[in-house]
């Protein structure tokens, strides 16, 4: 089957109505993925439901609190200055996503929903503790983003919900964020990636945050290297120890691009640099 | 439900059916009969179908064809000087030797303008990353950015 037509809504309530009308139609973002897996028939919509005209979608406010609409191209957050002088974590990670023609109509809000278990943003919000704002017929919610991914292609979204918004609590200046990805090529998709976001003090970790990809079946939360490392002095013991735990958190598997053990063993060596990073930018 | 979609294509007007499965390559080299673009993959890894849409770099073969409306469009057939002479970057792609089959030439052409429009004087580093999303299996790398480096220089020479 072939979608039967392409709707291009202007608001929210259009678009719902538009679900509920064609319950088996898909709402499209950038499209960068669901145009391969309609042309491969992996999926089958009855109808597309574009998201790209719904204006609030594309809103990017920076301040006290930001929010990143979730039609947000990966392209327009790398140009947005104040989000590189802000969160330069999540600019890292976008600039890693896929390649300039990606970049140019990929959305941030497609790379969550899309559950990809190696999305490059996905791993930057999470170490940022990124909240994300969800909305149906039904109403508003908003949920962490380390709730939203149930596995492989999964979210927590009903049928009918959408993301709207991504919302960054912190202005994540003054503190650390280390992106470390590793692909065959620059482009790739990530055979593993980490993110590390600290607040560090004296020489130990405040507060602190690591997320990996491509090493579990979601972007993964390492909550027992956080906890390894929280409030403890950064030094070379404490560093083996997060390395060594985060080898033993991360549920890697073999697949086409590298193998359970290779994945595991680079989540050992990112932690390992991206710590020994932060402790060389704090001194 | 088949819509029709109108955009500018490189600087005329076009206006041409859309079937809501379609993407952006099937009316390039379909009804609008512009073949400069290249399919390779399919996948959006290769490139060589690379378009500039309102100044961005973009898949032709990711795009849904209905979202072409109201959007300008650039393609290799765009690019041209005057009186059918070569532009400077496809100049120089010859110049350099940066082509040899020729299949992923538009689609690197297209995303040197895309980021010499962007940054007229990129560091090696900065023209990697804007082709990096163009495959050549020739695999004439060195000459391909040696190109981007000699059309950077005229055009800055020119402006």
């Amino acid at each position: 089957m072939t979608p039967e037509a392409y709707y291009k809504p202007r608001t929210l309530e259009e678009a719902f109505a538009l679900k509920a009308d064609h319950p088996e139609a898909f709402f499209i973002a950038g499209g960068t993925d669901l145009m391969v897996l309609m042309r491969a028939g992996i999926c089958r919509p009855s109808a597309l439901i574009s998201l790209r005209h719904i204006e609030p979608l594309h809103q990017l406010t920076v301040g006290a609190t930001t929010h990143i609409g979730a039609m947000t191209r990966v392209a327009e957050l790398l140009e947005h200055p104040e989000i590189e002088e802000r969160y330069p974590l999540l600019t890292a990670a976008a600039r890693r996503l896929g390649s300039p023609q990606v970049r140019s109509v990929a959305t941030v809000g497609g790379n969550l929903a899309n559950a990809s278990p190696c999305a490059d943003t996905a791993v930057a919000l999470l170490a940022l503790g990124a909240r994300i704002r969800l909305a149906s017929p039904d109403g508003e919610r908003e949920i962490p983003l380390d709730q939203f991914f149930v596995g492989p292609k999964t979210t927590c979204l009903f049928s009918q919900e959408l993301v709207t918004e991504i919302i960054l609590d912190e202005d994540a200046r003054g503190t650390h964020g280390v992106f470390i990805k590793k692909g065959r090529v620059k482009m790739d998709i990530a055979q593993a990636s980490l993110a590390l976001w600290a607040r560090v003090k004296d020489g130990q970790c405040e507060q602190i945050r690591l997320a990996a990809g491509s090493v579990g079946p979601v972007p993964l939360r390492l909550p027992e290297v956080e906890r390894v490392l929280l409030n403890h002095p950064l030094d070379d013991d404490r560093i083996s120890q997060a390395s060594t735990a985060a080898e033993q958190t991360v549920q890697p598997i073999t697949d086409i691009r590298a193998t359970a053990d290779y994945r595991r063993q680079l989540i050992g060596v990112f932690v390992r640099r991206a710590l020994r990073q932060i402790c060389t930018e704090s001194r | 439900m088949t819509q029709i979609v109108s955009f500018v294509l490189n600087g005329a007007p076009v206006q041409v059916p859309a079937d809501p499965h379609q993407r952006l390559i099937d009316l390039l080299r379909g009804p609008l009969h512009q073949t400069g673009t290249k399919e390779g993959c399919g996948q959006g890894e290769c490139g060589a179908c690379t378009v500039i849409i309102d100044g961005r770099p973009v898949n032709a073969c990711l795009y849904p064809a209905p979202e072409a409306d109201g959007t300008t469009i650039t393609t290799i057939e765009g690019l041209g000087g005057d009186n059918t002479e070569l532009s400077t970057i496809q100049r120089a792609f010859v110049e350099c030797g940066g082509i040899q089959c020729g299949y992923c030439t538009p689609g690197m052409i297209l995303s040197t303008k895309a980021l010499l429009d962007r940054r007229p004087d990129p560091t090696e580093a900065e023209i990697r990353q804007g082709l990096a999303g163009n495959l050549c299996r020739c695999t004439g790398y060195v000459q391909i950015i040696e190109s981007v480096k000699w059309a950077a220089e005229r055009l800055r020479d020119k402006s």
